[in-house]
């Protein structure tokens, strides 16, 4: 047998090999959970990820361009052999264009490796370390083979080149079926064709939690089978890269949570067996190697701790930044929907205030009649069944803060002085229950949800505009599911609007002493897409914004979203101190805010620090100077 | 949620208060001739409505009918319906902020001085004589009865038809409605005197025809006495009678809720708590007339913290806190409370200049603020200016030189502030020495906090010399660098040879009270009788020796009563129309030499000590060094500085050694606290 024969061999068997990985594995994720798909994904494959992923994976040039060579070195290499050695026709031509692409992935393999000389935190160890040299294996192993014609070739060396290819060739192969690195490959190109979140293809945020069927026998995910395949799938598609880790505020803080880990227990739960050959940073605080599943053991505690779920702030700064588009934040509320709902698990002030909403549709226990308080001189009409209105400002549970009161009395200030036709809900508002359902509470969150639909209803308004980014995502995202289909604004999106239509004025005399930087709330920012209109305010007061390293769709949160709060995992930093440091670094005196809860966790920080101001109070007194 | 129940609205009829504090009825003395509330009056209920409060009641016994002479505390005349156009003004301009607003409607009975306009008789249940005003009056007939019920629904008409969202009828303080209620003053036997029922007659007729003329959506409310005080006056019981009673009548929306007569000089003291008496005095009184009301009870009297109001409310004690000086002294402190800004509240600490200055028939102004009812020229918030950003030297960190750098620094200026002592505040901290004169302090507490948020370069205990002052480079120099205790004006008090002290070494404990003391006043303010009771209230026996007609002679009337308490349960000596010629020793004693101003007879004392408090001298030295090398001489444009303009000395060009200068308070002549704040605002408002 000749050495062409010998690669021919080589491939039939990798790839019976892979064929085989391929169906175990995907026994293991065929444990999950029934999920609509649409098999025509698997045709949308090269879009999805030649333009949707490479979007993601193009926002970090160095890796980006490497790996461009190395997986299409290494497809257009597979492709070429299965070709010409798989069919057995030995064209000495495509050998050369099999030598091109072999090189090609030599060169992104360097990159590759020298990323690693040495290796960020965020990257895993392990196998991964192993990967830059079983690829760099397999891409010389076939230069040689191909560069050097059989005639040539001594027997030493073709044996060596031949073994490189083999050693190369296990690790494509036995990947999938053995959970190697190289799984990511093939689970990824899957888990494209079918995303649990298809929408994300065509240009949609899509990031509204899925309603809970509350009547199925199935509340949450209490252990790996629970979850959807196709959310099984997705997990064996994680590349351990860390990017996920690197933005997650939580980790940062030094709080129990690491969304790369999470999703990596949850490989080992659907795989069986323990965390211990986990190769990355561990939870902060808890060392590896002492919890383990299987596809039908409870996932709390023994495969995560209760501490880590509860230590996320649906920030969705890990999803978006996830070259592989897992849903990290879909994962964790579905583990908390189990907790809360089957062993009414909330920790801390969660359970207080869950208990508040069930009991006075507010989260602080407060008389809904009181909402408005802060309005009553401040001539603010009420809404009343009947009565038609342009704008039903609907203020939340900020409006019973008195901090916040300052934001909303400033707000009214700036829509009287356009002349907008607005009013307040009064005592017919109530909570939109977002914190319920990150929390996990679905079943209090439903309850609300379908009361304020049936409210909303039975008013008759053009638009809802709230200063509550929370209040906006539930509002205009997750009540089109329970039936409530509202057109929401955000109170920076209206304020914008009014001066683009020359409605608002500033005074010209702007304080040259401010020097302003602007936090996005993430359910404005990642969650809604907004990112322009605070800046178009800001501009249009004469503020040059000083942006923060992280802003826009990467800005860290503020600590203060899903329940992190009422939850209160303890880390080694506050989360909110981190974020104003951010904001210090930019030498601002002012950090603008767009978000109750933005505000209340910025301003609790104590110490020297820059005040915090919302961009409807900073656009209150602009008017004010002018009038 | 911060203060609940301060922030839980309240309903009185069909208006909804945003909040549990309000502005009670005083007499501001603002109005303009006639009665008519005019841009001042205006402007300072509307500085109270920007400041987030929710509802002021305007107008502090503004009469109903003409026998009620106007012209010591200018009220607001509701004997005409000229006043309606100026009171619709005033209530369309706060109602643009969101405040509502009533005014008090009353008849002053015998409190009054029939010696003014239009001279008339007074009137009064049985003509008894009021000793505080000297108020001689005729027995009230029934046509009086008849005439000034009827004036009191038209008056309460035109308060309705000017757009107001409400009227109080005063039945305090003892005016006519309680001089009826009173047995000290009726001693009636017909239908209008004897039992408590034929007293009350007249205050229900005045109701009845109010809520007549008005309707019965109109909020309605008395404000009333919880205990006269007197043995021959109401009880606290006989009030509660008489609250229950009005409450049950159906035809008002509340009752406000006050202690104490004011027919002497000794209680009206008690009117208006000065700082001597204890925080929220008469609350548990005010509780009193609650348990038995059937509608809100209002109630102030030294509530001057909102987390004071807060607990009061909280406790079910009233329903609503009335904090009218804590107004006056910041008309924002509603706002800064709504806006977590607590700390920079301005706030009242009980010296009652404001109403010490109504009883000498005075325009009320704050000791603190000098912006208070001037609102038209100075402004409560200081904006940055727009132009030149200057380096501004200020010597002197007592009260005028405390206001000089926070305006400054306000204005967005460097401030240099140069301090001698070492802690703010100068001659103020002297005077918070005195006995139950100690919350004087609070004043200097704010400006402390202040100067320091806003960022003045503060140097504390270090004496600036000219070089030191030059060395900063400054284009402005404000000098406040008050003065020293004038003892050197009569050699022969033998200051120099240590025959005598001044009130100084006594308040700054620099020199022990001795056991027999002649204490020589000849200011008759605050801090001579402070320094008396300072070393009386040591053991020592104190005589006040002054030339003014009594000691204490230019104290205010709620605040001498408090002086005279101290001074007759110590047993102080008061000796008055009395000069000082000169001290001598004899042996180990002084012998002090008085002469009697009508008599010219001599006396003489022996004591153990002499102290003289004879005021402040200047300090000019800075001023006389530094003068001649600036660019305006030292000169303060007084045309400018009187109508609220900039100085003229601004515009020149300052910087490389020139520099413009200004003397504030008393390094110029000796003022008091409001004026030296007063010198400051205005000059550093446009810097």
């Amino acid at each position: 047998m000749g050495v062409a024969q010998a690669i021919t061999l080589l491939f039939w068997i990798a790839a019976a090999t892979l064929a085989f990985g391929l169906f175990r594995r995907a026994r293991l994720w065929s444990a999950g959970q029934a999920a609509t798909v649409n098999w025509w994904g698997l045709a949308a494959i090269p879009k999805r990820y030649f333009v949707d992923l490479h979007h993601v994976v193009a926002r970090d040039p160095y890796i980006a361009r490497a790996h461009v060579a190395t997986a299409g070195g290494a497809v257009a290499a597979l492709a070429l052999v299965a070709v010409n050695y798989g069919l057995a026709l030995y064209w000495p031509s495509l050998d050369w264009a099999i030598l091109a692409a072999a090189l090609a992935m030599l060169v992104g393999v360097a990159f590759i490796a020298w990323r690693r000389m040495p290796a960020p935190q965020r990257l895993s160890r392990g196998g991964w370390s192993r990967l830059p040299y079983s690829l760099a294996a397999f891409a010389l192993g076939l230069a040689l083979l191909t560069l050097l014609q059989p005639a040539t070739l001594s027997a030493g060396i073709a044996v060596a080149a031949l073994l490189l290819l083999l050693v190369g060739a296990a690790e494509l192969a036995l990947g999938i079926g053995t959970g190697g690195p190289m799984k990511h490959a093939v689970a990824g190109l899957l888990h494209l064709a079918f995303h649990p979140r298809p929408e994300r293809f065509s240009g949609e945020r899509s990031t509204a939690l899925r309603p809970l069927d509350l009547e199925t026998a199935k509340l949450g995910m209490a252990k790996p089978a629970d979850f959807q395949w196709n959310q099984l799938l997705s997990f064996d598609a994680c590349v351990q890269c860390g990017k996920c880790e690197a933005m997650c505020p939580a980790f940062a803080a030094g709080q129990p949570l690491n969304p790369k880990k999470v999703v990596q227990d949850l490989v080992v739960g659907l795989s069986g067996g323990t965390d211990a050959h986990y190769a990355g940073q561990p939870y902060p605080g808890m060392p590896v190697g002492q919890h383990g599943g299987e596809p039908e053991h409870k996932i709390v505690p023994n495969l995560i701790e209760p501490q880590t779920l509860w230590s996320c702030t649906t920030c969705r700064a890990c999803v978006e930044e996830c070259p592989m588009l897992i849903e990290h934040v879909d994962a964790i509320v579905g583990m908390r929907r189990n907790l809360n709902l089957t062993e009414g698990d909330a920790p801390n002030k969660a359970a207080e205030t869950l208990a508040n909403l069930r009991e006075t549709e507010t989260q602080g226990g407060f008389r809904n009649s009181t909402r408005y308080n802060w309005a009553i001189d401040l001539n603010v009409r009420t809404i009343a069944p009947g009565e038609r209105v342009d704008v039903l400002l609907i203020a939340g549970e900020g409006a019973f803060e008195m901090r916040y009161q300052r934001t909303l009395c400033a707000l009214v200030k700036a829509m009287q002085a356009a002349g907008v036709d607005f009013a307040v809900m009064g005592d017919l508002e109530r909570d939109t229950g977002d914190t319920a359902r990150r929390l996990g509470d679905e079943a209090t969150f439903q309850a609300l949800a379908h009361r304020h639909i049936a409210t909303l209803k039975s008013l008759s308004f053009a638009r809802i505009v709230t200063p509550d980014p929370h209040v906006l995502h539930s509002l205009r995202n997750e009540y089109k599911a329970l039936g409530g289909h509202f057109t929401v604004v955000h109170h920076t999106g209206l304020l914008a609007q009014l001066v683009r239509d020359g409605k608002l004025k500033f005074s010209a005399a702007t304080d040259a002493a401010q020097a302003i930087t602007y936090h996005d709330p993430c359910y404005l920012g990642r969650y809604n897409g907004e990112f322009e209109a605070p800046r178009e305010l800001l501009r249009a007061l004469g503020l040059p914004v000083r942006e923060m390293e992280r802003s826009g769709p990467r800005a860290r949160c503020c600590g203060g979203g899903g329940g992190a709060p009422l939850t209160d995992i303890p880390g080694k930093q506050r989360i909110p101190d981190m974020r104003m440091a951010d904001a210090k670094q930019t030498g601002a005196n002012i950090v603008a805010v767009a978000c109750p809860q933005c505000t209340a966790m910025l301003e609790g920080v104590v110490g020297d620090r820059p005040e915090v101001l919302d961009i409807a109070e900073l656009v209150a007194n602009a008017i004010e100077v002018h009038a | 949620m911060r203060y609940p129940n301060v922030f839980q609205p309240l309903t009185l009829n069909k208006l909804t208060l945003p909040n549990r504090i309000y502005s009670t009825a005083h007499a501001e003395v603002y109005a303009e001739t006639g009665g008519m509330p005019g841009e001042r009056y205006i402007r300072y209920y509307e500085e109270k409505a920007k400041g987030g409060l929710g509802l002021a009641i305007c107008g502090g016994s503004s009469p109903v009918s003409i026998d009620v002479p106007q012209g010591s505390w200018r009220p607001v005349n509701l004997t005409t319906d000229r006043v309606i156009e100026p009171m619709s003004r005033l209530a369309e301009t706060v109602h643009k902020h969101g405040m509502k607003i009533m005014i008090q409607a009353t008849h002053m009975g015998r409190r009054s001085a029939y010696a003014g306009d239009p001279w008339p008789h007074l009137v009064s249940p049985s003509g008894v004589r009021e000793l505080v005003h000297r108020g001689n009056a005729k027995i009230i007939e029934v046509e009086d009865i008849r005439r000034i019920i009827g004036d009191f629904a038209k008056a309460a008409k035109r308060v309705q038809d000017s757009g107001f969202d409400g009227i109080e009828i005063s039945a305090a303080h003892q005016q006519l409605i309680d001089q009826f209620w009173s047995p000290r003053t009726n001693m009636r036997d017909d239908e209008w005197g004897g039992s408590l029922e034929n007293r009350m007659r007249f205050g229900r007729e005045v109701l009845s025809a109010v809520r007549e003329a008005v309707g019965a959506d109109f909020c309605v409310g008395i404000r009333m006495c919880a205990d006269e005080f007197y043995d021959d006056g109401l009880s606290h019981d006989e009030l509660r009678n008489i609250a229950q009673a009005m409450s049950e009548t159906g035809l008002i929306d509340f009752i406000s809720v006050i202690a104490s007569g004011a027919d002497t000089h000794n209680m009206i003291a008690n009117c208006m708590p000065p700082m001597a008496l204890p925080p929220e005095p008469f609350v548990h009184l005010a509780a009193g007339i609650k348990q038995v009301s059937k509608v809100p009870v209002l109630h102030a009297q030294g509530i001057r913290d909102v987390t004071q109001a807060e607990r009061i409310i909280a406790n079910g004690w009233v329903d609503m806190c009335g904090m009218t000086r804590a107004q006056i002294a910041d008309p924002h402190m509603m706002l800064k409370v709504r806006e977590g800004r607590e700390d920079q509240i301005k706030q009242c600490v009980g010296a009652n200049y404001c109403i010490d200055r109504q009883y000498f028939g005075q325009d009320v102004l704050c000791i603190q603020n000098a912006a208070t009812s001037r609102e038209a020229t100075m402004p409560h918030v200081i904006r940055p200016t727009s132009g030149a950003k200057r380096r501004v030297v200020v010597v002197g960190a007592g009260p005028a030189g405390l206001e000089a750098a926070r305006v400054s620094r306000a204005r967005g200026h460097d401030v240099v502030l140069f301090e001698r002592g070492d802690a703010v505040g100068g001659q103020v901290n002297l005077a918070a020495k005195a006995p139950q004169r100690e919350q004087m302090s609070g004043i200097i507490r704010w400006f402390d906090m202040e100067t320091k948020r806003i960022g003045v370069d503060r140097r504390l205990g270090v004496e600036a010399s000219s070089d030191m002052i030059l060395a900063e480079k400054p284009d402005v120099i404000i000098l406040a660098t008050g003065g020293t205790s004038h003892t050197g004006q009569v050699p022969d008090w033998g200051v120099e040879e240590g025959l005598a002290v001044s009130a100084w070494d006594i308040l700054s404990e620099k020199v022990a009270p001795e056991k027999n003391v002649l204490l020589y006043d000849s200011i008759s303010g605050h801090a001579g009788f402070g320094t008396a009771d300072f070393m009386a209230s040591r053991g020592s026996l104190v005589e006040i020796v002054t030339p003014d007609v009594k000691v204490g002679d230019d104290v205010g009337g709620t605040t001498f009563p408090i002086f005279y308490r101290r001074l007759y349960a110590q047993g102080m000596i008061p000796t008055p129309n009395t000069w000082l010629d000169r001290v001598y020793l004899e042996g180990n004693k002084k012998i002090a030499v008085l002469r009697n101003e009508y008599t010219e007879e001599l006396e003489e004392r022996v004591v153990d000590q002499v102290v003289i408090e004879n005021g402040v001298k200047p300090n000019e030295k800075l001023y006389i060094e530094l003068k001649d090398r600036s660019l305006n001489r030292g000169q303060t444009n007084i045309e400018a500085l009187f109508a609220a303009k900039r100085q003229p000395a601004l515009d020149e060009e300052t910087g490389d050694g020139r520099f413009v200068m200004f003397r504030v308070g008393d390094c110029v002549s000796m003022h008091n606290i409001h004026a030296a704040i007063y010198d400051s605002l205005r000059l550093c408002k446009d810097l």
